[in-house]
C-alpha cells in the first residue's frame, strides 16, 4: 500500500470520526477516481472510522448524536464505494435480521446495533420497529439469515422475544439461527430464561457477541 | 408485618423536620399497574380521568406507599401538540408518529392548552379527583414530561439528537415550544392541588452528552422548577438510564429530589449531591420488580437503604423507573414490607444480615 493511499484511508477514517459527511463523500470519490480498491477503502477508511467512533462511544467521549452523525458519514461514503465492489465481495456476508419487537417504537438502540454490525461487514435485513414475532421468523427463513437480533425498550414487549423463539421451535428452524436480544429492560438472565443465544448491553458489545456466536474473526 | 404509624403526608413532614419516623418513605412507582388493582384494561384509562383516579387511589390503598403519581405514559403532552400515540388494548401506549417531520414545520407547533387538547383535561381531572379523595393523607403528583423529551416526541428522537449537533437553534425552538406547553400544564396541575413530578427521559447520558444536557435539558428544567417553587411546591426530577455525569447539573435545576434509575449508584450519588438533594431509587423495575422474587426485592431494598439511608437530604426507597404493568403484587408488597421491617432509625449493622 502506497503512503499516499494510506494517507487517504486515514483521511476517510478521520472524516467519519469527525462526522463530516461532505468530506467523506469527497474522499470516497477521490478513492474511486484514483482506482483504489473499494473494499480496502471501505475497510481501512470508513469502517475503521466507524469502529473508532464506536470506541469513543464506549468510553463516553461520544454519545448517540455523535455516533449517528458518524454513521451518516460512513453511509454517504458507502453509497459511493459500494458500486465499485467486485461482485464476489458482495456475496459472502452473513445476514442478520434485526428489528424492534411488536408493541414498541423505540428504535435508536436497534439502529445503533445495525450500524455497528453493518460496519463490521454483516448484511443487515432491518425490519424496522413494532414487528410481530412471526415476521421475524418468516424474514429470517426467507433471507437465510445467520442471526436474528431482537430489541426493545419496553418491558411490555419482552414476551414478544420469547414468542419469536417459540415460533422458531414450532417451525423446526430454531437451530438455523442464533437469536440475540438487547434493550433497556433486558438482562443476561432474561436471555437465558427465554432460551436466546446471547445478550449484549450495547452496540459495540453486540458486534463482539455476533462474531463469537457465528465464529467469525474479530 | 409491622403496620404504618404515620400517613405519608405525616411521614414526609416528620422526615423534613428531622423528627422520628416509623419507616423510610417508599414509592414503588405505580403507573398502569393500577389497572390491575381495579381489574380494568390499560386502554380504558384513555380519556377517562375518573377511572385513572379510582385506580390510582385503589392502588395506593392496596399497597400503602408514599406518593401517588397520576401517570399513564410520557406522551400526553406531545399528543396534545400533535404527536400520534398508539394505544394497545391492555399495554402501555407508545409513540406511533411524531407531530412533525422536519425543521420547517416547527413554527407550526403550538403549546398545548391543558384544558382542551389531547388527553390533558382527563389527566387533570384524574389529579383533581385523586387529590380530593386522599390528598390530605398522601402526596398526589401529576407526571410532567420535560421539554427535551417532549421535543423528541414532536420531531422524532433520531431527528432531534442529530439536530443537537447540526442545528442547535432548531432544538432550542422545539424545546421552547415544549417548555411553554409544559409551563401551562404545570400551572394547571398545581391548580388541582397536585405537585408536578418531572421526568425527562431523553436527557439521560445513555442518549445525549452531559454538555448537551446542560445546553438543551437543564435550562428548560430549571425554568420549570423555578415556576413550581414559585407556587410553593417542592419538585422531584427523574431522568432514566445513565446519569452519573449529570447529577450536579440535575441538582443545579433546583429540583428538591432526584429520582434515579437503577443504572445509577445511590452511594456515589449521595457523595456527589446528597448535601443538596433528596435521593429516590432505585430497585430495578424489570429485572427485580417484574421478573424477580419477593426475596430478591427485599435484598435490593436493603442494598438501596445501605447505600443511601444516611443521605444528608434524605432517601426515598423507590423503583428505578415506573413499574412494568404486570409487576406481581407480591413484589410490590415485598418492597413495602422490607422498608417496614428495616424501620427507623436504620440500624446499619442489622442491614448486613440477610433478612
Amino acid at each position: 500500500m502506497s503512503n499516499q493511499t494510506e494517507t487517504l484511508f486515514r483521511a476517510l477514517s478521520d472524516a467519519v470520526v469527525g462526522m463530516d459527511e461532505d468530506l467523506t463523500r469527497q474522499l470516497s470519490t477521490q478513492a474511486v477516481e484514483q482506482g483504489i480498491d473499494a473494499l480496502t477503502a471501505i475497510e481501512h477508511g470508513l469502517v475503521d472510522g466507524m469502529n473508532r467512533a464506536g470506541k469513543f462511544f464506549e468510553t463516553e467521549e461520544y454519545f448517540i448524536p455523535e455516533l449517528l452523525l458518524c454513521s451518516d458519514a460512513m453511509y454517504a461514503g458507502l453509497d459511493i464505494l459500494r458500486p465499485h465492489l467486485k461482485h464476489a465481495e458482495n456475496q459472502i456476508r452473513h445476514k442478520i435480521v434485526i428489528g424492534v419487537v411488536e408493541g414498541d417504537t423505540h428504535d435508536i438502540g436497534k439502529n445503533l446495533v445495525k450500524i455497528m454490525l453493518e460496519a463490521s461487514g454483516f448484511e443487515i435485513v432491518d425490519l424496522g420497529r413494532d414487528i410481530p414475532p412471526q415476521r421475524f421468523v418468516d424474514e429470517a427463513v426467507k433471507a437465510q439469515a445467520s442471526v436474528i437480533a431482537l430489541s426493545t425498550l419496553m418491558t411490555t414487549t419482552m414476551d414478544g422475544m420469547a414468542e419469536v423463539i417459540k415460533l422458531l421451535q414450532k417451525a423446526n428452524v430454531r437451530e438455523r439461527f442464533k437469536v440475540i436480544v438487547g434493550g433497556g429492560p433486558i438482562s443476561q438472565s432474561f436471555a437465558n430464561r427465554i432460551g436466546a443465544d446471547g445478550y449484549a448491553a450495547g452496540a459495540p458489545a453486540a458486534v463482539k457477541l455476533v462474531k463469537q456466536l457465528i465464529g467469525v474473526a474479530a | 408485618m409491622r403496620r404504618d404509624r404515620l400517613t405519608p403526608v405525616e411521614r414526609f413532614a416528620a422526615y423534613g423536620r428531622g423528627e422520628p419516623l416509623d419507616r423510610l418513605p417508599c414509592v414503588p412507582i405505580v403507573g398502569n399497574t393500577a389497572a390491575r388493582v381495579l381489574g380494568v384494561k390499560v386502554s380504558e384509562f384513555r380519556g377517562n380521568g375518573k377511572l385513572i383516579a379510582e385506580a390510582q387511589v385503589a392502588a395506593y390503598r392496596r399497597f400503602g406507599y408514599d406518593v401517588i403519581r397520576i401517570f399513564t405514559d410520557l406522551y400526553t403532552q406531545a399528543e396534545a401538540m400533535g404527536a400520534k400515540v398508539h394505544y394497545p388494548e391492555d399495554e402501555t401506549a407508545y409513540l406511533a408518529a411524531p407531530a412533525i417531520a422536519s425543521v420547517e414545520e416547527i413554527a407550526s407547533l403550538q403549546p398545548a392548552n391543558p384544558h382542551q387538547d389531547g388527553n390533558l383535561p382527563q389527566h387533570l381531572e384524574a389529579m383533581e379527583l385523586a387529590f380530593q379523595a386522599v390528598g390530605g393523607e398522601v402526596p398526589v403528583t401529576g407526571a410532567l414530561t420535560g421539554p427535551f423529551t417532549t421535543a423528541s416526541f414532536l420531531i422524532g428522537t433520531e431527528n432531534l439528537v442529530r439536530l443537537t449537533l447540526k442545528n442547535p437553534a432548531a432544538v432550542h425552538q422545539l424545546c421552547e415550544v415544549a417548555y411553554q406547553g409544559a409551563l401551562v400544564y404545570a400551572g394547571a396541575i398545581l391548580d388541582t392541588g397536585c405537585t408536578p413530578s418531572l421526568t425527562d427521559a431523553m436527557c439521560s447520558t445513555t442518549v445525549i452528552s452531559p454538555r448537551q444536557f446542560k445546553e438543551f435539558g437543564q435550562p428548560y428544567l430549571k425554568r420549570l422548577v423555578d415556576f413550581i417553587h414559585g407556587r410553593g411546591s417542592a419538585v422531584t426530577l427523574h431522568i432514566c438510564g445513565k446519569t452519573a455525569s449529570i447529577w450536579e447539573a440535575m441538582a443545579d435545576t433546583g429540583a428538591d429530589c432526584l429520582s434515579l434509575d437503577n443504572a445509577a449508584d445511590l452511594e456515589a450519588a449521595k457523595v456527589k449531591v446528597g448535601q443538596r438533594v433528596r435521593l429516590m431509587g432505585n430497585v430495578p423495575p424489570s429485572e427485580i420488580m417484574l421478573q424477580g422474587t419477593p426475596a430478591q426485592v427485599r435484598t435490593a431494598v436493603r442494598t438501596c437503604v445501605r447505600q443511601a439511608h444516611d443521605n444528608p437530604k434524605g432517601l426515598i426507597i423507590a423503583s428505578g423507573c415506573s413499574l412494568p404493568v404486570e409487576t406481581p403484587f407480591a413484589n410490590i408488597d415485598a418492597m413495602l414490607d422490607a422498608v417496614r421491617k428495616i424501620g427507623w432509625p436504620v440500624d446499619a449493622d442489622d442491614l448486613e444480615n440477610e433478612s
